[in-house]
């Protein structure tokens, strides 16, 4: 419970301390722990400027059925609905980008929707391998399990790293953002204090995230947490090993390689 | 009791004949009275009704049906000659053929013909509501149709003849009548997708023809093999008795045939795409309340001797491949009409999915979405036609601009999708209720479980993404002005569009309600076991599914409303700033994004005509 309210503060300290590593990595010391939240506090005392209504609010809805999507997950909720709710939050933020008549938002917006495309699948395969183990679709199940998921579906596993870079935008599959080609896609035009919105809403997705690597622990918290500590170092040395490969390059590779381990896993699962 | 459902076949008969005759100012009165009184009988009877009620009809109209199945093929060969299309000759032909065969060898038949159990007073509500609120609305669209005055009465008076032709399809109990109003059904689509008379409505609706007139075979081979093996009359009632025998399930197969061709699974979609053709009504009818869901229909029917056959598994993977193969389909679709029917291939492929499972909660799952589907759908193409008389577009990449120009209409249809897609739409629980009792079925067929709900899950996330890509479109504005003005679009089209706008949010709000008085019931009579539905606390278990409320219904505050709300919402004292363009000036056309998918398309229908090559042979074996 408690972890549902301060989730943001969470992925905010996440993303400072990634920044830190980030820098480490490159030989660079780099921005304090909490840096975001300056950043977050300089945000809130911009000028208010938007391009219409619509466009502000969906984006402050995309945050509030984000943070929604993530307290069924941690509450232990149904997996395809967490799923359904997330793609859902995800579909607010790519409506607000279409609602402008910008080329930027709309370019994000076509590749976060095929983005959506390359890891919902292996999300949804999961779920299905969990129930089939568990036989049930509730995250209480999998945070409950006895034996660790991992070493029942250790591809699923593999697979699910192979999409987190997607869903968090983590190059090489940073395709949806792509700063330097299409200026922050769908944030492009969000700006000041409802920029904050998508802002944080970033942060929720590093805990969601992580969320869903803890599942594969099972009820062994030591384990959960070595699985989020590596799954967190190899997130960042890929980010800053690896150059963007192009939409139709993640999208295959996602479909045929992660997808295929996922499934792999699911028939293997099935079969005992 | 007999007496109104007999009105129910007869009533619009009379009507569908008045039509033609009187002036067109007696038109609209005579059509609003009609729906009206069809619908509150529907209302009525699903109301009063308790049990099967099996009733006969005097032994001459055995003779009328006969004759009339004989000049009804007689006529499609007729269509054929003229249209020189050698496919439906080769049809009909075969038809008669099988027809006359089956007369000569056939015994008298002693049973009752018809048969109204609660699937049928289900289907009535559907058929006749729906339908009525389209013929209301067909009023004035037909008004802006370029055609002769005569033409435009035969346009209203063919719809009242589906409407009963369906009411007799979904109560007839003998396969013979079955038959001939199956295959009148198919006339009616024949005669309303070829309305406009040009060449492509022409070459589709004679696609249209051939294709069920297929199923129409099928169901002769049914009724023949039933007679082979010895099952006694050709009726449901009797398949149903014979469940447990060996050879049923030729027959079965046979049937699920016909019905899967009405339902436009793979490899046979192609005539409820072609069907776009036709005047938008046509569309809202095939789609919503009648033809198409003749499919569901049958399976439903069937499903307590189909239940745990392989004829079942095949029907299941059959229909959990076109889900996704439609889905996918339709992502590379740019006509809004064509859209839509792409997502109406997929649900419907889910529906069959459900019934052919064929466990108390999965009848209850086809059920929810064969409603709700109407209701959505039909309110959909009623707005697809709006959009074309009255603002002229007909491509989804041409509507950016209509969340000014036509904001009411533009949120009508973004209703329409996310009571598709969002929790706690009816269509969201349906699909969600598939994939927790599929869940049920995988724990004794592993695999195929799995498979299933895969393809299910997956489908249903393509299928949302399409619907975003829409809906993407129809949110879209400059920002320039900051209020909005609801456009008018006359009398006809907005009673209609509210009338099916009320039906969508009383159907959701009194879900619980209507699931433990409506659909259960149903589910009951039809499994022939009792469906618990017990709801403790915040959540509700129906059989083992269990239905988080909370959740639901927070959901459904946040997405469904916030979507609504996006159109109003206005934030004062903020500053506007222009899009960002990198200083670039570039015509950019906003349109939206495709994924070509067409070059899978064709695999797709390959790999239908393989399932049901393996439907026949499972049957065989």
């Amino acid at each position: 419970m408690l972890l549902i309210l301060l989730a943001p503060v969470i992925g905010g300290l996440v993303y400072g301390f990634e920044r830190i590593i980030k820098a480490r990595m490159q030989r660079r010391i780099g921005p304090p722990l909490l840096q975001p939240f300056y950043d977050f506090f300089k945000l809130a005392d911009k000028r208010k400027m938007i391009v219409h209504s619509a466009h502000a609010f969906l984006g402050i809805m995309h945050f509030v059925s984000l943070w929604f999507a993530l307290g069924v997950l941690l509450l232990g909720g149904d997996l395809i609905l967490v799923i359904f709710l997330h793609l859902l939050s995800t579909a607010l933020l790519i409506l607000a980008a279409y609602s402008t008549r910008s080329i930027f938002s709309h370019l994000g917006a076509n590749r976060t929707a095929i983005s959506i495309l390359a890891y919902e699948p292996v999300l949804i395969i999961i779920a299905v391998s969990i129930f089939m183990l568990t036989g049930s679709f509730d995250a209480a199940a999998a945070f409950q399990s006895e034996q660790p998921l991992l070493f029942k579906m250790p591809l699923a596993f593999i697979a699910l790293l192979l999409v987190l870079p997607i869903k968090l935008k983590k190059s090489p599959f940073d395709v949806a953002e792509a700063h330097q080609e299409l200026t922050g896609g769908v944030e492009l035009e969000f700006s000041g204090i409802f920029y904050e919105a998508i802002y944080t809403a970033k942060w929720l997705d590093y805990v969601f995230c992580y969320a869903l690597v803890y599942l594969f622990a099972g009820n062994d918290v030591l384990l959960g947490a070595g699985l989020i500590v590596f799954t967190f170092f190899y997130l960042n040395a890929l980010d800053n090993s690896t150059a963007r490969v192009s939409y139709k390059q993640m999208l295959r590779f996602s479909l045929t390689v992660s997808f295929s381990l996922a499934f792999i896993n699911l028939l293997i699962n099935s079969l005992t | 009791m007999y007496s109104l459902i007999t009105l129910l076949f007869v009533v619009p008969v009379l009507i569908s004949l008045l039509l033609l005759i009187v002036p067109r100012s007696l038109a609209k009165p005579l059509v609003i009275t009609t729906a009206l009184l069809l619908s509150a009988i529907s209302v009525y009877l699903f109301i009063d009704t308790e049990g099967v009620y099996y009733f006969g009809v005097p032994a001459y109209v055995n003779d009328i049906v006969t004759v009339a199945d004989i000049i009804l093929l007689v006529f499609f060969g007729w269509i054929a000659i003229k249209k020189r299309s050698w496919i439906v000759g080769l049809m009909s032909l075969l038809q008669l053929a099988g027809l006359l065969y089956l007369l000569n060898s056939m015994p008298a038949h002693h049973s009752l013909q018809f048969m109204v159990d609660k699937l049928s007073l289900f289907m009535f509500l559907l058929i006749n509501i729906i339908s009525g609120i389209i013929a209301v609305y067909s009023l004035r669209y037909i008004d802006e149709e370029h055609c002769s005055s005569f033409r435009k009465k035969y346009f209203l008076s063919t719809i009242f003849w589906f409407i009963a032709v369906m009411n007799l399809v979904v109560s007839s109990d003998n396969l013979e009548y079955f038959f001939l109003f199956f295959e009148l059904t198919t006339l009616a689509s024949f005669l309303l997708i070829g309305f406009r008379k040009d060449e492509v409505s022409v070459k589709n609706s004679l696609t249209a023809l051939w294709m069920n007139q297929i199923g129409g075979l099928a169901i002769l081979a049914a009724i023949f093999f039933i007679h082979h093996n010895d099952y006694g009359d050709a009726t449901f009632s009797n398949l149903l008795a014979n469940a447990k025998a060996e050879t049923i399930l030729l027959p079965l197969a046979l049937l699920s045939i016909a019905a899967l061709i009405k339902g436009a699974q793979m490899p046979f979609s192609k005539w409820l795409l072609g069907a776009m053709v036709a005047p938008t009504p046509v569309s809202a009818l095939l789609h919503s309340s009648t033809m198409v869901k003749i499919a569901p229909f049958i399976i439903l029917r069937l499903s307590p001797a189909l239940k745990d056959t392989p004829v079942a598994n095949v029907i299941i993977a059959l229909t959990g491949f076109v889900f996704i193969a439609a889905a996918i389909g339709a992502l590379s679709q740019d006509n809004f009409k064509r859209i839509l029917a792409h997502s109406t291939i997929a649900l419907l492929a889910l529906m069959i999915m459900m019934a052919a499972v064929g466990t108390p909660v999965t009848i209850v799952a086809s059920l929810i979405l064969v409603l709700f589907h109407g209701i959505s759908k039909s309110m959909l193409f009623l707005n697809a036609g709006i959009l074309e008389k009255v603002f002229h577009l007909k491509q989804s990449s041409d509507m950016d601009r209509l969340g000014e120009s036509g904001p009411f209409t533009a949120l009508v249809i973004t209703i329409g999708f996310m009571s598709l897609l969002l929790p706690p739409f009816g269509a969201f629980i349906g699909k969600w209720m598939s994939i927790e009792s599929l869940g049920a079925l995988a724990t004794d067929k592993k695999i195929l479980g799995a498979l299933i709900m895969v393809a299910v899950a997956g489908g249903g996330a393509v299928l949302s993404l399409l619907y975003f890509k829409v809906m993407g479109l129809l949110i879209a504005r400059t920002g320039n002005e900051d209020k909005i003005h609801f456009e008018k679009t006359g009398p006809f089209y907005t009673i209609t569009t509210y009338l099916l706008l009320g039906l969508l949010l009383v159907t959701v709000v009194g879900l619980p309600l209507l699931l433990n008085n409506y659909f259960t019931p149903v589910a009951t009579q039809i499994t022939g076991t009792t469906v618990a539905l017990v709801t403790e606390g915040w959540t509700m278990y129906l059989g083992a599914v269990k239905l988080p409320l909370l959740p639901m219904i927070i959901a459904f505050l946040l997405l469904p409303v916030t979507m609504v709300a996006a159109m109003f919402v206005r934030f004062k004292n903020v500053d506007r700033a222009k899009e960002y363009m990198c200083g670039e000036k570039v015509n950019y056309s906003f349109s939206s994004f495709y994924f070509s998918t067409d070059r899978a398309t064709p695999y797709f229908a390959t790999a239908g005509i393989l399932f049901f090559v393996a439907l026949i042979i499972v049957a065989l074996i």
